[in-house]
């Protein structure tokens, strides 16, 4: 019993680096809870901000930017630990954030006013707010940091944004609300999310043209690499699944099933486990990933939204 | 507490999953579905507290009545009030109405440069104590909503569709919410205004807002209560409010009226608008003694606050 209990301890504690902490953000009630990756609980919950949704590591990956989008400001945690480090104010209405692949720029969308902005990406300097349709949600950039790619949710369509030129580029229109939008690997296709109904479309788009659609599950919304360089996974909303999609072959390999409103996700970095928020029940969900089965449940706060720990699986 | 919480969020995940979510999906909002599960919350928040009000409020009011009526029908049409507002029905619908303007505004503000400020950047201590950071915001809004009360009775337009709120004579712990929609949808466009300069108050604490509300119930209550020498200072009680109610007194004067205060008498005090009598006197307008009509059903109450607005009852 005794070394089934160790034999336990050490899997779970091999996912992760000793005194890591996963972070999830509360968006509900404006705090992040510190969870502790070994024993599933949540150890504490510390105010933040505002309507925190979403978070990412800095470029050099030694600090956490946490997005409060009614408190318009951004706040910078230890990614292992959580603690908070330091604020930057003045950057309008954060929802969804992300940095080029060149780290040069900084880009913010503004979910609730109908902007993207582009900041300078070392000094968070504003370089243009653009008007752009309506609820812009999820980002995505070109390998060349060329393009920023932008659902709107609203008005069922993703515009690609010049980030030397600050401006619109070209827009499409898509399936009922977009949300999550995301580039293979190879640079070619971008994969999108579509809420409103229960499929991904697949883009070319160099040559700005729907390739294809795959049905996955009701509330298609976002996603999440399973580190492999091959495929991702796609959070269900609705049907309270998961798909993992093959980048490749663009088909949808499985899903699976996770009760209350998935969310966004992790995957550990030895590839066992898929961390998600499920927002509906204010809870985070792990799920082993060769069982498919949901292994723990962790309360957490109010509308879990944004999640990291930091030996996640590669981005791609 | 913990299995409590359990409990709630268990019981609003059922009614959102089942019910708002497919809802909100056939309707094509799914860009709403966030907004849809605060507004399951609201409603059972609001469903609990009306359930409260009732059992609690009412034995108040059978223990120790200022007034006993034979018949309470005119009572019944300010239930309906309650219901629509404490249940989320009205507040859904303006926050509708007023959305597109306020995120209008909010939008071409930013586009010139101004992000809207927040009291936390004046205080930045708030910003690690949210329970302190909600009570400066219900300060701040309570004397915002102080001047919006001056301003329903001094404004001869908006106390035309205000005194609706001031016609009920068989005042109970109902009448909170008995306002014209018009009323209703302006001092909401003013907090929103509010909210673009101080910025928004934390969302964490709808117990807190609950509680609010039910303590603005409990100052229209038909009950003999005082808090107090210092409790009347600290908080409006059924003795103060009633007297904001109380014909030829509440409403008329020199400031068109006293005890203002909704939440917090302090302003009064400071303003000059307090009135201590430690009667209990009736409630009404003073011109229903001469029989003028407010109306005894919703709509024509509403009608008729569109009339005396254009001048024509």
């Amino acid at each position: 019993m005794l070394l089934a209990a160790a034999a336990w301890a050490v899997a779970a504690h091999a996912s992760f680096a000793p005194g890591e902490k996963v972070i999830v953000l509360n968006s509900g009630d404006g705090s992040i809870s510190i969870v502790d990756p070994v024993t599933k609980q949540e150890e504490k919950r510390v105010p933040v901000g505002k309507e925190p949704h979403h978070l990412m590591a800095t470029p050099d990956g030694k600090e956490l930017i946490v997005a409060n989008a009614a408190s318009n400001d951004l706040v910078f945690l230890d990614p292992k630990t959580g603690d908070i480090l330091r604020r930057v104010s003045d950057i309008s209405d954060p929802y969804q954030i992300g940095y080029s692949p060149d780290k040069k720029w900084f880009v913010s969308a503004s979910n609730r006013l109908h902007r993207v902005d582009i900041y300078h990406g070392g000094s968070f300097q504003l370089a243009k707010r653009l008007a752009t349709g309506k609820v812009p949600s999820h980002i995505a950039f070109s390998a060349d940091s060329k393009l920023a790619f932008v659902t709107m949710q609203e008005s069922n369509e993703f515009s690609a944004i010049d980030l030397e030129k600050q401006e619109i580029l070209w827009t499409l229109p898509t399936g009922k609300q977009p949300a999550g939008i995301w580039m293979t690997p190879d640079d070619r296709h971008l994969l999108v999310g579509i809420t409103g109904e229960s499929h991904l479309e697949i883009y070319d788009w160099r040559a700005k043209k729907l390739v294809k659609r795959i049905l996955t599950g009701l509330g298609a919304h976002n996603f999440v690499a399973r580190g492999d360089g091959r495929h991702v996974f796609l959070s269900n909303r609705m049907a309270n699944t998961i798909s993992m999609v093959d980048q490749q072959t663009l088909e949808v390999k499985e899903t699976f099933k996770v009760p209350g409103g998935p969310d966004c996700m992790e995957i550990t970095k030895d590839g066992r486990q898929l961390w998600t928020t499920t927002r509906w029940i204010r809870k985070v969900t792990v799920v082993d990933l060769e069982t498919k089965q949901v292994l723990h449940q962790i309360p957490v706060g109010k509308s879990p939204h944004g999640l990291y720990f930091q030996s996640h699986a590669p981005r791609q | 507490m913990d299995a409590l919480i359990a409990i709630w969020a268990q019981a609003q995940d059922a009614l959102f999953e089942s019910v708002v979510q497919p809802l909100v999906f056939h309707l094509g909002m799914t860009t709403w579905l966030e907004s849809a599960f605060d507004a399951t919350e609201i409603f059972m928040v609001g469903a609990l507290e009306v359930a409260v009000l009732a059992v609690v409020l009412g034995a108040l009011e059978k223990w120790r009545p200022v007034e006993v009526w034979a018949d309470r029908r005119p009572v019944r049409v300010d239930v309906i009030y309650t219901l629509l507002v404490r249940l989320g029905v009205l507040p859904l619908a303006i926050f509708f109405l007023l959305l597109p303007a306020v995120e209008g505004l909010d939008g071409w503000l930013r586009m010139h440069g101004f992000i809207p400020p927040k009291l936390e950047d004046a205080l930045p201590a708030l910003f690690a104590h949210p329970l302190a950071s909600f009570l400066a915001y219900l300060v701040v809004i309570d004397f915002v909503m102080y001047w919006l009360h001056r301003a329903q009775h001094g404004l001869g337009f908006w106390w035309a569709l205000h005194a609706l709120h001031h016609s009920q004579r068989e005042m109970t712990f109902w009448t909170d919410d008995r306002n014209h929609l018009l009323d209703m949808v302006m001092v909401d466009a003013a907090l929103a205004l509010t909210a673009l300069l101080v910025g928004v108050a934390p969302g964490q604490f709808v117990a807190i807002v609950a509680l609010s509300r039910a303590l603005e119930s409990l100052a229209h209550a038909n009950v003999r209560m005082s808090f107090g020498r210092f409790g009347e200072w600290l908080l409006v009680s059924p003795r103060f409010h009633r007297v904001h109610h109380a014909i030829g007194l509440g409403h008329e004067g020199g400031s068109r009226g006293c005890n203002f205060a909704v939440l917090l008498p302090v302003w009064d005090h400071l303003f000059g608008t307090a009135n201590g009598t430690r009667d209990y006197p009736a409630t009404g307008i003073r011109d229903q003694l001469h029989g003028r009509d407010y109306g005894e059903g919703f709509w024509r109450q509403q009608w008729l606050g569109l009339k005396r607005l254009a001048g024509r009852a």
